[in-house]
């Protein structure tokens, strides 16, 4: 790489460019760098006025589309999930149904799963542990805490039972833990390759 | 006014990108730069300067350039592209084709018929 100094604004561009190319294999991402900082250092120099060079970076278009026009002819094969990516969100939702074994199982083959990258799996498995089944037990646990005592004769006095506040909390849970797993399993199904 | 679907002109353009890149060096070998500017400036061929540079870099893997690295008396060295045999051959074919091509839709866009 050349060490031309650059207009801040070019280099700021470079940056962003150097952020958005990571995805790409590291050689196409190093001839990428060393054409656009050759472009740059070829269209503008140090002292350009601010406005000029933002006319350069225009033309010259956003980092991310660059990028993008760099990946057809990578053979990114995102062929989408097959019957083993399904049963895996199946698992991960369902599963944990079968006394959570059958959920522990769908984690163990996510993270096995080359279909997968590290923040899918991550997602996968924090959103949420146990899938719907969580759901239902928290449910049966939430609903239980209400604890009632009726002393000699007099009427029963409750506590811990659904003031608003409680209620709001809950039905706020319960929609997490529903919906949650829900978008988990399409977002897997839609990132599976 | 209708507007014409902006994704068909893209295509159109990103079909035939590659073959004016192939016919500027036809004759000389360039540098990215050069390449760049030079499609830039021609009429709504290339809309973003910096997508042209992957386009360089595919068509270096396909064979149809090759580079060589050259002093430059302004600055680093420059990455220069010329056509391989291959490209050659790729852009005569493509000339022959495109006449054909150009023909017909132009009869067709000015008289509505193919006489």
């Amino acid at each position: 790489m050349t060490t031309t100094t650059l207009h801040p604004l070019a280099t700021d561009y470079l940056d962003r460019l150097e952020r958005a190319a990571h995805r790409l294999p590291r050689g196409d991402r190093r001839e990428l760098l060393e054409e656009i900082t050759a472009h740059l250092s070829e269209a503008t120099h140090p002292g350009m006025s601010d406005a000029e060079m933002l006319t350069v970076l225009d033309r010259l278009g956003d980092p991310e589309d660059i990028v993008e026009a760099q990946r057809p002819d990578q053979p990114v094969a995102r062929r989408g999930p097959g019957a083993v990516e399904w049963l895996t969100i199946l698992l991960l939702l369902f599963g944990g149904f079968l006394v959570y074994v059958g959920w522990i199982a769908g984690a163990v083959m996510l993270w096995g799963s080359r279909a997968w990258g590290v923040r899918e799996k991550l997602i996968g498995t924090l959103i949420v542990p146990g899938g719907l089944a969580t759901a239902l037990v928290s449910t049966l646990v939430l609903g239980t805490t209400q604890n009632c005592v009726s002393s000699f004769g007099g009427p029963e006095r409750c506590t811990g039972g659904p003031s608003s506040v409680h209620a709001i909390i809950t039905v706020a849970v319960f929609a997490f833990l529903v919906i949650g797993p829900l978008c988990s399993a399409v977002y897997l199904a839609r990132r599976a390759r | 006014m209708v507007a014409i679907g902006d994704g068909v002109i893209s295509q159109l353009r990103r079909g035939v990108l590659e073959f004016c890149v192939l016919a500027l060096l036809r004759d000389d070998e360039r540098y990215g730069f050069e390449i760049v500017r030079t499609l830039s400036e021609a009429d709504g061929l290339v809309t973003t300067e910096g997508t042209v540079y992957p386009l360089l870099a595919r068509l270096r893997k396909e064979g149809v350039v090759e580079t060589t690295w050259r002093e430059s008396s302004s600055g680093p060295p420059r990455r220069y592209y010329r056509l391989t045999p291959t490209g050659r051959s790729l852009l005569n074919a493509f000339a022959a084709e495109w006449v054909r091509f150009r023909d017909s839709v132009d009869t067709l866009l000015e008289t509505g018929a193919l006489t």
